[in-house]
C-alpha cells in the first residue's frame, strides 16, 4: 500500500500544475498579509476605560435582544454579551494588539482555496487514468483494484492535509515577521452552551482548521466518487467546486423554510455551528451531524468502489 | 507441450449482445500464438478478458491454473501485457514509469530494471521524458514495463500497430526469441496477416465473437492448393472451356486472365486445347495461396453458412 501511494504521490508531484496551485496559495496568503498589514496602519487609539465601554455595550445589546424577534440574533446578543462579561470579570481588554494568530485566523478562509485545489487533484486522479489511457495498464497488475483505489483516495487526503499545513505554516512565519508574536500569551474566549472559557489559541486555530477542512473533505470524497463513476473529471470538478462555493447558501435558503434542509450535507459540514453558535436548523445537534456526515461518507465511498471494482475498462 | 492459458467456454455479453460466443483454446509454454481476425471480430474482447480488464459473463480463464475470475492477483501475476497502445504517463520519464510498475509487484530490483531497459535498448534515452519519445520507443518502453516481472505469458495486442517496417521486424524477432529463450508464452493480436505468419507458431480465427478455426502456421498455408494464373484473352471463352474440360476443377476469372486448380501436369494439355481454340495465351504463372486468401476462405466460408 505505502508503495502504491508512493506511486500516486509521484504522479501527482511530477506535473508542473500541482507547483502552480502551491505556489497560488502561498502569493494568495501573501497578498492577504500585505492587505492586513495596510490597514493596519494608523493610529491605535488605546481605549483606557474599555471596561465601562464594555458595561454600555452590554446594556445595548439587552435593549436589542428583547426587541428581536429572531432566534437566531437573540442567541448572537447572547453570546456576545457573556464574552464581554467574561471580559469584565477577569480583566481581558478586548483591544488586542493585531499579532500573528490574528493573521492565521484571518489566513484560514483561504482553507476554500486548498479546497478547491484538492478537488481539482481528486476528480483527476482516477478520471485521468481513464483519459491518458494508463488505466489499462494500472489494472493488470497483481494488485486487485479496491487497493488502487483505496491508495488513490489516501493520497488525496495527504495532499488536502499537505496544502493545509503549507498554509498553516506559511501564514504562521508570514504572520510572524509582519505582526509580530504577542507580548503575553493570548487565549480564546470560546462560547459553548451558555459558557465562555478560554482555550489556547493555537489549539483553538488547529480546531478551526480542522472543522473549517470538513467542507472540503466531503467535497473532495464526492469528486473522487464523480471520478470514478463517470469518469470525468471536468464534471467531477465542476459540480463540486460549484457546491464548494454556493452549498452553504443553498442550504441557508431552504432552511428558512423546510426542516428537512438538515438532511442536506451542508447544513452539517460547519461543525463550528455546535461549539460557538448556533445550529443553521432547530434540533440539530452535533452527534446528528456527524451521523449525516457518516452517512454522506459512506454513500459516496460505496459508490465510488463498487462502480470501479465492476467497470469493464473497455475503450 | 504444457498449457499455461486456458479458455473455457468464455462468453461475453454486452448491453445484450454477445460479444464473445463460447470460446475455448488453450497456449502452450514456449509457443506464440497468434490471434486473428478482422476489426471488430473480438480479439482484443478476448485479450483483455484474459488480463482481468473486462468481466466474464461465463466461463472460466485460468492462467497458470489460477482463475483470472476469483483468483486475480495469483493470475495476473504471471501476466505482462500491452493492451493496444502502450499508453505511459507522459510527464513521467521513461525510468519513473518503469520504477512506478516496479511497485507495483513484488521483488523488483533496481538491477532488473537497468538489465530491462538494456534488454529493449532504451539506455541512452531512459532518463527523458515520455513526451518526447517515439512510437517506436514508446512500443519498446511497454515490452520493458511487461517484461519487469518475469512473467510466463506475454501479451501483445496488435503490437506492430502504427510502428515502422525496422519497428516491425524489431519486436517479430524479439517475440520469438522470448518465446524460444524464456519458454514464454506468448499471445499476439493483429489483423495482419503476414505478420501472423512470419511470427507465429499457431494461429487461431476469430470473427463475430467465434473462434472458427485454430491452426499450426505451417499447416494452415501447406493445405492451400497450388493454383495457375493463365493470361488469356479472350478470358471468358476460355473459361468456359476450362470448364467444360475439367468440371471438377476450381476456376475463375482473375484481373489478366483466369485461374485454374489444376495439377502441373495436366497444364500442357490444357495449353494445347486452349491454343486449338484460338485463346491468345500470353503468359502461365503458379501461384501459391497466401495466408490472406486462406483467411479469408476460413472466414468467408463459415461466416457464409452462418448467415445463410
Amino acid at each position: 500500500m505505502v508503495n502504491l501511494i508512493k506511486n500516486e504521490w509521484m504522479k501527482i508531484f511530477k506535473r508542473p500544475g500541482t507547483y502552480v496551485m502551491i505556489a497560488l496559495l502561498i502569493i494568495v496568503t501573501a497578498i492577504l498579509g500585505a492587505f492586513f498589514k495596510y490597514q493596519e496602519k494608523g493610529p491605535d487609539v488605546v481605549d483606557n476605560h474599555w471596561e465601562q465601554t464594555l458595561i454600555q455595550e452590554n446594556d445595548a445589546l439587552n435593549r436589542q435582544m428583547k426587541q428581536s424577534s429572531s432566534k437566531v440574533e437573540q442567541q448572537f446578543f447572547k453570546k456576545e454579551i457573556a464574552i464581554n462579561e467574561y471580559r469584565i470579570k477577569h480583566h481581558i481588554s478586548p483591544h488586542e494588539q493585531y499579532n500573528v494568530w490574528s493573521f492565521v485566523k484571518n489566513a484560514s478562509d483561504l482553507i476554500v482555496l486548498t479546497g478547491l485545489f484538492t478537488i481539482i487533484i481528486s476528480a483527476g486522479i482516477v478520471a485521468s487514468e481513464f483519459s491518458w489511457g494508463t488505466i489499462k495498464l494500472l489494472l493488470i497488475r497483481p494488485i486487485n483494484r479496491t487497493k488502487i483505489l483505496t491508495s488513490k483516495y489516501i493520497t488525496v487526503i495527504l495532499f488536502a492535509l499537505f496544502l493545509l499545513a503549507i498554509l498553516f505554516i506559511f501564514s504562521t512565519l508570514l504572520g510572524a515577521v509582519l505582526f509580530g508574536m504577542p507580548e503575553q500569551t493570548v487565549s480564546y474566549l470560546n462560547y459553548y452552551k451558555g459558557h465562555v472559557t478560554e482555550q489556547n489559541i493555537v489549539v483553538h486555530l488547529l480546531m478551526y482548521y480542522g472543522l473549517s477542512s470538513i467542507d472540503m473533505i466531503m467535497l473532495t470524497t464526492m469528486a473522487f466518487m464523480i471520478s470514478s463513476v463517470f469518469r470525468n473529471s471536468s464534471l467531477a470538478i465542476g459540480l463540486s467546486i460549484f457546491l464548494l462555493f454556493t452549498g452553504g447558501q443553498f442550504t441557508a435558503l431552504i432552511s428558512l423554510k423546510y426542516s428537512w434542509a438538515k438532511y442536506i450535507l451542508f447544513a452539517n459540514t460547519d461543525l463550528m455551528q455546535y461549539v460557538e453558535g448556533t445550529p443553521m436548523v432547530e434540533g440539530m445537534t452535533m452527534p446528528f451531524s456527524i451521523l449525516m456526515l457518516l452517512v454522506y461518507f459512506i454513500v459516496f465511498q460505496l459508490l465510488a468502489f463498487l462502480t470501479f471494482k465492476k467497470r469493464d475498462v473497455a475503450a | 507441450m504444457e498449457s499455461i492459458v486456458e479458455l473455457k467456454n468464455v462468453s461475453k455479453v454486452m448491453k445484450g449482445r454477445t460479444i464473445i460466443d463460447d470460446i475455448s483454446f488453450k497456449v502452450n509454454k514456449g509457443e506464440v500464438f497468434g490471434f486473428l481476425g478482422p476489426n471488430g471480430a473480438g480479439k482484443t474482447t478476448t485479450i483483455r478478458m484474459i488480463v482481468g480488464l473486462i468481466g466474464i459473463t461465463s466461463g472460466d480463464i485460468t492462467i497458470g491454473g489460477y482463475s483470472i475470475k476469483t483468483d486475480f492477483e495469483a493470475a495476473v501475476g504471471h501476466v505482462g501485457a500491452i493492451v493496444e497502445n502502450p499508453e505511459m504517463y507522459k510527464f513521467l520519464t521513461g525510468y519513473q514509469n518503469l520504477i512506478h510498475y516496479a511497485r507495483m509487484s513484488r521483488g523488483i530490483t533496481k538491477e532488473k530494471i537497468a538489465e530491462t531497459v538494456k534488454l529493449v535498448g532504451l539506455e541512452d534515452r531512459i532518463n527523458d521524458r515520455v513526451k518526447t519519445y517515439s512510437l517506436g520507443m514508446r512500443q519498446r518502453l511497454g515490452l520493458a514495463q511487461c517484461l519487469l516481472h518475469d512473467p510466463e505469458v506475454l501479451i501483445l495486442d496488435e503490437p506492430t500497430n502504427g510502428l515502422d517496417p525496422a519497428g516491425i521486424r524489431e519486436i517479430r524477432d524479439y517475440i520469438r526469441l522470448l518465446a524460444r529463450e524464456k519458454n514464454m508464452a506468448v499471445i499476439v493480436s493483429s489483423h495482419l496477416l503476414t505478420e501472423m505468419e512470419m511470427m507465429c507458431d499457431r494461429i487461431g480465427i476469430i470473427q463475430n465473437g467465434k473462434l472458427m478455426d485454430v491452426q499450426q502456421v505451417k499447416e494452415f498455408i501447406n493445405t492451400a492448393e497450388v493454383m495457375f494464373e493463365l493470361e488469356v484473352t479472350p478470358s471468358e471463352t476460355a473459361l468456359s472451356i476450362v470448364k467444360s474440360t475439367y468440371p471438377n476443377v476450381q476456376a475463375g476469372l482473375s484481373r489478366n486472365g483466369i485461374t485454374v486448380g489444376l495439377s502441373k501436369q495436366e497444364i500442357p494439355r490444357l495449353v494445347k486445347q486452349l491454343a486449338k481454340e484460338e485463346i491468345q495465351i500470353y503468359g502461365i504463372k503458379e501461384t501459391v495461396k497466401t495466408l490472406e486468401d486462406r483467411f479469408l476462405e476460413v472466414t468467408g466460408e463459415k461466416g457464409g453458412t452462418q448467415r445463410g
